[in-house]
């Protein structure tokens, strides 16, 4: 019992900021599936015009294929990201040097400057090698980048050294050692990076934009900035297509929060 | 064994989403196979626009008139909202690559000066033997004309209008009448019953947003920059009239301000504001209040005192199609003259469905265009729009326009917050000469 | 000589293992092929970085020692006007102070909130973590577009907030949150708050997967209570991470464009203005000057840098 009341500000707590958080989400997902103008008037109780909402969506805009190209785009992303960078970050904490150090610090100078500034001279590159308008071209400057580099090398810290040299000693090749014991161990890492590195991909606007100049292919915010620039903006509409553009993010996260929220003891050993 | 698996998946996870892209990249060439280069098809032309219940609408309809003479013509209609589309314009003039600019682009009037005197590497000019300009308000083609050569078609018209609520107005006791062809000083006196019979203030508007007087501003004929294209912020008299006129209506609750676009598009679909006054495009949003329908009548701006060249008419944005510089200007040219320049069957048919008014003046002699508007409790809001159009008075945008606009913007926020004028705008003034560097 | 094999590979001294036993050293040692290893380990990633990020920042730099509208610039004489008028530029400076206090106020009570939340919801006893964890990261699952038309509709004169505070009694009048310098800028910490504080739990607690449980039982073991327990024990062992999260989130902060733009348009008057937000507008919206804009960009990454060394002098000690 005095265990409960203990336990009773924790659960206040969260339970407060759970409800911040959800709320503006709540409202979303409600004006879905209300009518333009009942979305105006902060309605908060679902309305019927979901069906109606989608049936207007699908008509106006190409709702599966910006899904698709995102979907493209967003696993592409990640799944090269966290492979180079992985290998990137083990790298630069398990061979340290004062040099990689450096290294580090240069690369971090890199994400460090607005987009917008580099942007126009991306573009340039792309359009010299003949790959504006491809996703290609979306995919490969998001693939490396020092963030995640960085969040790898800052999560080997706690990963010892007496396993790798013994896997040394053993004779395993470098790569082997990553593969079959650093992997494995560090599940919670790549199932954060995983999350996180999906998320930036799927909501990235600014650079496909740019890139698909003749929208040979659109993605899902593109898709959503269509929906917001006519001189009528269908609010609920707009709302069904924000909610269906989150969608995927979520489900990600929800099949892999287990990974790293497991609570898993004495996973190193 | 479980490292082998292991690897396949790896293996796989990356071959997967690679191919996909790759292949994606292909297909992507395929579908870029006749994005606006002019060595593309020579009967096809690519067109970037927003908008798909109005301007893409309308190019639609254009497609099909044009095909009746040309059969084999198609039209690529790319959805690119205006923001975007400024974007991409400018990265392709920065970097070089006007390679891949489409035949033929939309652009907001306010726009054409800024984007013709920096990168006049994306836009073809007009012939002024291919389209006959007299055919439009000079007002408007003056925007696209840069050193007296033209470089837009006028498309959607900014006209304003008053829209205002009859059932209001006749709880105050009030007609539509009342509101034509008066000064704003009759407008606030007005207003100010209302307020009092009513309780609903006429009129809305984002705060901090000049677009009310820069309407008010036009109407006079005046402008924030002169013929040199240097600004008149300071030692400006129309602009400081319609900012006092601005701070009466708040100071008297008839202009209530609120802070988004989508709160001031509520306050006219929720019934908070019995009038508003805009460009004739936001009867779009009025009209989606559809248990209002009836409840609405248009007219005339109130114009300025004590102002000389005041007069009931002005604009707010509007749009003009441009021809890229990498266009089939041939084609182009012959495409739009005989559409938008050309054909009243188009603006005929385009109307009804979407409300788009022409600029085109021919075009307003169409019955459709004398047709009723239910919404509008029967009035022949159309034909009205285009004889207030007719009447607008041109002002100057020069390169800096959004410069000049967003420094009033901010002298007016300060003004309402009780600064005083004539220094709130000497600092707009200053900001601007310093951002033209 | 003594064969010292240390817990990290790091503080080693330069001695092969194998010198001891096979004689003289070639050159391509288990040590020197380890280190070439290692560098091979992050070239993919450090030359998509140079192409990719490195050479358009480099062009950056000479953008931003030129001057001239449109595509046609020049180098400026002298070379720095561009900074030299930043310096003047009042608008600018307003968008570097908002900016500023977005910084102070936001990152920290973000940080604390994130490490706090996630160290609950690690408590191997609490009930239903699934919901509290999916609930808190949903925000950032969010497209921008969605959270800040929610959150303008819901901070509207009419809007929720204000029915809510006056309903309870709060406030008497309705708040103009967005109208309002003070209340706009709160507007947009509390959004920033809303949408990355979920983000970065999600790294504190991966990385508290990764801490010994052990050490934590042995406080408990020596009597310590939840509050010492995690001052003392856990946040030592997440400095890495803590480290991580601070660079990442100033970063972020500095850089920040989404809210400025989608929340407030800036307004109003310039007041929530942030500096990527200036730097847009100077590029795309305003008549274009690409250098001035790249000059701006690169105080913004002197400034990132500046704090991130800091940082990184302070918290990247390793032990």
């Amino acid at each position: 019992m005095i265990k409960l009341l203990r336990q009773g500000p924790k659960y206040l707590f969260l339970g407060i900021f759970a409800i911040f958080s959800i709320f503006p989400l709540y409202f979303m997902l409600v004006s879905a599936t209300n009518s333009s103008k009942d979305v105006l008037d902060s309605r908060l109780l679902p309305g019927g015009e979901l069906f109606a909402n989608f049936a207007k969506l699908t008509g106006a805009q190409n709702l599966w294929g910006a899904m698709w190209a995102s979907f493209i785009v967003a696993v592409g992303i990640t799944v090269l990201a966290l492979i180079v960078c992985s290998v990137a970050g083990y790298g630069f904490e398990v061979f340290h040097s004062k040099g990689k150090d450096r290294l580090m610090a240069v690369l971090l100078l890199a994400m460090m400057i607005p987009f917008a500034a580099t942007m126009v001279p991306l573009f340039q590159l792309f359009s010299r090698v003949g790959l504006v308008n491809s996703l290609v071209a979306v995919i490969i400057p998001a693939i490396s980048t020092p963030f995640l580099i960085l969040l790898f090398r800052q999560a080997s810290r706690g990963f010892p050294h007496e396993i790798i040299e013994a896997a040394r000693i053993d004779g395993l090749s470098e790569l082997s050692i990553f593969a079959r014991i650093y992997v494995p161990t560090m599940r919670s890492t790549f199932a954060a990076a995983a999350v996180i590195t999906f998320m930036t991909a799927w909501n990235n606007f600014l650079w496909p934009k740019v890139i698909l100049v003749n929208n040979a292919f659109q993605t899902m915010p593109m898709l959503i900035s269509n929906l917001s620039a006519g001189y009528v903006t269908d609010y609920g509409v707009l709302m069904l297509a924000v909610l269906l553009a989150s969608l995927p993010t979520m489900v990600i996260f929800l099949i892999l929060q287990r990974a790293f929220a497991q609570g898993i003891t004495g996973a190193i050993k | 064994m479980r490292s082998i698996s292991k690897r396949t998946i790896a293996t796989l996870a990356v071959l997967l989403p690679l191919s996909l892209a790759l292949g994606a990249c292909s297909g992507g060439g395929d579908n870029t196979g006749d994005a606006g280069s002019g060595g593309g098809d020579d009967n096809t032309l690519t067109v970037w626009t927003w908008d798909p219940t109005f301007n893409i609408y309308a190019m639609e309809e254009a497609e099909k008139i044009y095909q009746k003479d040309h059969p084999d013509f198609t039209l690529d209609i790319v959805e690119t909202p205006w923001e975007d589309l400024q974007t991409k314009l400018t990265t392709l003039a920065q970097s070089g690559q006007t390679g891949e600019l489409p035949d033929i682009f939309l652009m907001q009037n306010n726009a054409f000066q800024k984007n013709g005197i920096n990168y006049p590497e994306l836009f073809s000019p007009i012939a002024a033997d291919a389209v006959d300009f007299s055919e439009f308000p000079s007002a408007v083609t003056a925007y696209s004309t840069i050193d007296g050569t033209n470089y837009g078609v006028p498309f959607d018209a900014g006209t304003a209008v008053t829209a205002l609520r009859t059932d209001v107005l006749e709880q105050a006791g009030y007609t539509v009448a009342d509101f034509t062809d008066i000064t704003w000083d009759d407008f606030i006196a007005k207003g100010k019953e209302v307020l009092a019979k009513t309780g609903k203030p006429l009129l809305s508007g984002q705060a901090g947003s000049s677009d009310l007087i820069m309407m008010m501003l036009q109407s006079a004929g005046a402008s924030l920059f002169d013929d040199d294209g240097k600004p008149t912020i300071t030692d400006n008299a129309t602009l400081e009239a319609a900012i006092n006129v601005y701070t009466q209506l708040v100071k008297d609750g008839i202009l209530v301000e609120v802070n988004s676009w989508d709160e001031y598009i509520g306050t006219l679909v929720n019934g908070t504001a019995a009038a508003t006054v805009n460009g004739i495009w936001i009867i779009g949003s009025i009209q989606s209040a559809a248990d209002q329908s009836g409840k609405w009548a248009i007219t005339n701006l109130p114009k300025l005192d004590g102002v000389s060249g005041a007069t009931n008419y002005s604009a707010n944005g509007g749009s003009s199609w441009a021809i890229s510089a990498n266009a089939n200007v041939d084609l182009a040219t012959d495409f739009l003259a005989s559409t938008f320049a050309g054909s009243t069957e188009l603006y005929d048919t385009i109307l009804p469905k979407s409300g788009a008014v022409a600029n085109w003046i021919p075009a307003g002699e169409s019955t459709v265009y004398q047709e009723p508007s239910e919404f509008f409790g029967g009035q022949k809001i159309f034909a009205d729009v285009v004889a207030f159009g007719a009447d607008v008075p041109s002002n100057n945008t020069g390169a800096y326009y959004y410069e000049g606009r967003d420094a009033v913007s901010a002298a007016l926020t300060q003004i309402i917050g009780g600064a005083d004028t004539a220094s709130a705008l000497a600092e707009a003034q200053a900001n601007v000469e310093f951002a033209m560097q | 000589m003594t064969l010292s094999v240390t817990r990290s590979g790091r503080n080693r001294k330069e001695q092969p293992l194998s010198a001891s036993v096979n004689g003289p050293r070639p050159w391509l040692t288990g040590e020197r092929r380890r280190s070439l290893t290692g560098w091979g380990f992050l070239l993919p990633a450090a030359l998509l970085i140079l192409v990719f990020s490195f050479i358009p920042m480099i062009q950056a730099l000479f953008l931003s020692l030129q001057t001239g509208r449109g595509a046609g610039l020049k180098f400026a004489d002298p070379l720095w006007t561009n900074y030299a008028r930043l310096m003047q530029d009042e608008t600018f400076k307003l968008t570097l102070q908002n900016t500023f206090i977005y910084l102070i106020i936001q990152v920290p009570v973000m940080l604390i909130l994130a490490l706090v939340l996630a160290n609950l919801l690690n408590d191997r006893n609490l009930r239903f973590k699934g919901i509290w964890r999916t609930a808190i990261f949903l925000p950032c699952a969010v497209s921008l577009v969605a959270y800040s038309l929610v959150f303008r509709t819901l901070f509207a004169a009419d809007g929720f907030v204000n029915d809510m505070l006056s309903g309870l009694g709060i406030i008497d009048a309705p708040v103009n949150w967005l109208g309002d310098p003070g209340t706009a800028r709160f507007v947009i910490i509390l959004g920033l708050l809303w949408r990355w504080t979920g983000y970065n739990m999600v790294f504190f607690l991966a990385a508290l997967q990764n801490i010994d449980y052990s050490s934590i039982e042995a406080a408990k073991v020596d009597g310590a209570n939840a509050w010492q327990t995690f001052w003392r024990v856990t946040v030592p062992q997440l400095k890495p991470m803590i480290l991580l999260t601070a660079i990442m989130s100033t970063n972020g902060t500095l850089q920040m464009f989404d809210e400025s733009w989608a929340l407030t348009r800036g307004g109003p008057g310039y007041m929530t203005m942030s500096m990527s937000h200036y730097l847009y507008e100077v590029s795309f919206l305003k008549n274009p000057n690409f250098g001035y804009a790249a000059a701006i960009s690169y105080v913004i990454l002197i400034l990132v840098a500046v704090l991130a060394f800091i940082q990184l002098k302070v918290g990247d000690k390793r032990d």
